[in-house]
């Protein structure tokens, strides 16, 4: 079942001449998790804004093909810090803005925003002011304010940036729990090493094109290694000059090296 | 020497909630230093204080032979640039150009100074195809390299840089670090906060880790990277790259991508490292 379908999908943001996506296509179903991977620009944001509906409605700017949502949409941007409300005095009412906007009854408000902050693993600091946190504290926040409104189609972009190390697996855990649960997720990262664990499909994205897309191996093809998309095994594999193909992780290397 | 830094017994708190205590340690000239933690463990904090941001509730933050509890901000970045986590925030002017000279102007340097400095930073960081840019047409990870341009144009004695390579991909983290290591071997200091301890391998000599407000360990970055078990308390685990040379045993080590394919490629020869 799909949840989002783009069709030849080109954009422009307004007052430019070259197109930052072109003739992209690309289904996304429910419970499959898709990892947007490429080169500074090469279009993962601008597809993530398409596939919210951001972009062109609020980035203005046109596009051509067809952008199709089967679902409800929730992104987390890049910069989530321009995402908090600024009316909530507690991270337990900031993560129960956005419910409340939606109209929700009291007790599904409550419901689901225990139910994100304990995925999060927020409650210790469910009490905290949001603006005396920490900024990958706050990163957690808005992943759980978005994910409190329910989406069927979760977007994410570098949603691992300011987490340490213990937050960024707990968020790839969770995010293979949504999936799970039935949940679409398109996410874009440049963490790349974590991705064999997480994506079940890669895009790998060019100057707005879609140059390959595959599993998680494709991180360790020769030509992803070329362009700096392979992980950080394949690449110490790729530039020691031992022959392909290259292991994609510690484990796939260790069993190689015996 | 003069140490560049020296947090001698530093105490903070935000109101009731209290970030830092009793931390103290020196950098020297040059050093390359990671600052390394949980979130919420008060590494930010450490940033705030030597900008001259915040001040210590207790004990003193140096900056060469200057108290901070004396200095203005803006006297301070006369030896200190500081790269903010939301680095948006440090963005003002209506070209990328623009901003990254502001810093070096703002010191009162001569023109001709000012230029130098701008072509430079902007060069390090390949950023001079975007110099005439609006620095808010630029996505946010090339913002965040667009402030950390107009830091280097300062030309510091200390870097202070938080989290500097959020959202870049591999050829311009590699870009930072070959930028951050010319300014270091120039004799300038870095202090960099980060979580992206592959970045960190690269481009840092020396660990430490604050765990709940207090410094919890201060030794070779290698060395901690490489073990495991003193990582986990942390919360950290090794980069790829160091838990691949001790999965396969390599000679050494090694943390960085470089060499790890180089000793990879001796051994798989069969030929013992030197």
């Amino acid at each position: 079942m799909r949840s989002l379908t783009l069709e030849g999908v080109s954009f422009w943001y307004p007052a430019t001449d070259s197109p930052a996506l072109r003739n992209v296509s690309l289904h996304v179903a429910r419970g499959e998790i898709v990892a947007l991977v490429g080169a500074l620009g090469a279009g993962a944001s601008t597809l993530l804004l398409v596939a919210a509906d951001l972009a062109p409605r609020v980035t203005g700017g046109r596009l051509t093909g067809s952008a199709a949502r089967h679902d409800r949409s929730g992104i987390v941007l890049p910069t989530p810090w321009t995402q908090a409300s600024g009316m909530a005095f507690s991270v337990w009412d900031e993560v129960a803005f956005g419910p409340a906007n939606l109209g929700w009854p009291t007790h599904e408000i409550a419901r689901q925003v225990d139910r994100a902050i304990e995925q999060l693993e927020l409650a210790p600091l469910a009490s905290r002011d949001p603006v005396t946190l920490s900024g990958g504290e706050l990163q957690r926040v808005i992943i759980a304010a978005i994910l409190a409104m329910d989406p069927g189609l979760v977007l994410l972009d570098e949603p691992a940036a300011e987490l340490d190390s213990d937050g960024a697996r707990t968020l790839w855990r969770l995010i293979r729990r949504l999936a799970k649960d039935g949940k679409a997720v398109l996410l874009a990262t440049s963490t790349l090493d974590a991705l064999p664990e997480v994506a079940d499909r890669v895009v790998w994205l060019e100057d707005g094109a879609i140059r390959a897309v595959g599993p998680p191996d494709l991180l360790a093809d020769v030509a992803a290694c070329d362009a700096g998309l392979g992980t950080s095994v394949a690449t110490v594999w790729r530039t020691s000059g031992l022959p392909g193909p290259y292991p994609l992780t510690v484990a796939h290397a260790l069993r190689r090296w015996r | 020497m003069i140490p560049v830094l020296r947090l001698d017994g530093v105490s903070f708190s935000y109101g009731s909630v209290p970030a830092l205590a009793d931390v103290s340690f020196d950098i020297a000239p040059g050093e390359r230093v990671a600052l390394l933690g949980r979130n919420g463990a008060g590494k930010s904090t450490v940033v705030r204080l030597i900008a001259g941001l915040q001040r210590p509730d207790e004990g003193t933050v140096w900056v060469g032979d200057w108290d901070t509890r004396d200095c203005a901000p803006e006297e301070l970045a006369r030896r200190v640039g500081s790269l903010f986590q939301h680095a948006d925030q440090q963005l003002f002017a209506s070209s990328v150009r623009d901003d990254v000279s502001f810093g070096p102007r703002a010191l009162g340097v001569g023109e001709r100074e000012v230029e130098r400095r701008t072509d430079d930073a902007l060069e390090d960081l390949d950023l001079t195809p975007h110099a005439a840019h609006h620095p808010y047409d630029l996505p946010p990870a090339l913002r965040k390299l667009a402030a950390l341009a107009g830091v280097l144009a300062l030309e510091p004695a200390l870097l202070v840089l938080d989290e500097p390579t959020i959202g870049l991909d591999r050829a311009l983290r590699a870009r930072v670090t070959r930028g951050l290591l010319e300014r270091s071997a120039a004799g300038a200091a870095l202090l960099v906060i980060t979580h992206d301890l592959t970045f960190a391998a690269e481009t840092l000599e020396r660990g430490l880790v604050l765990d709940r407000g207090t410094l919890a360990c201060d030794e070779p970055l290698a060395a901690l990277l490489g073990d495991a078990t003193r990582l986990e308390p942390f919360g950290l685990e090794p980069p790829p790259v160091a838990a691949l040379s001790a999965a396969l045993d390599l000679p050494g080590r090694p943390v960085r991508a470089a060499e790890a394919a180089r000793e990879l490629a001796r051994v798989a020869r069969g030929r013992p490292a030197p």
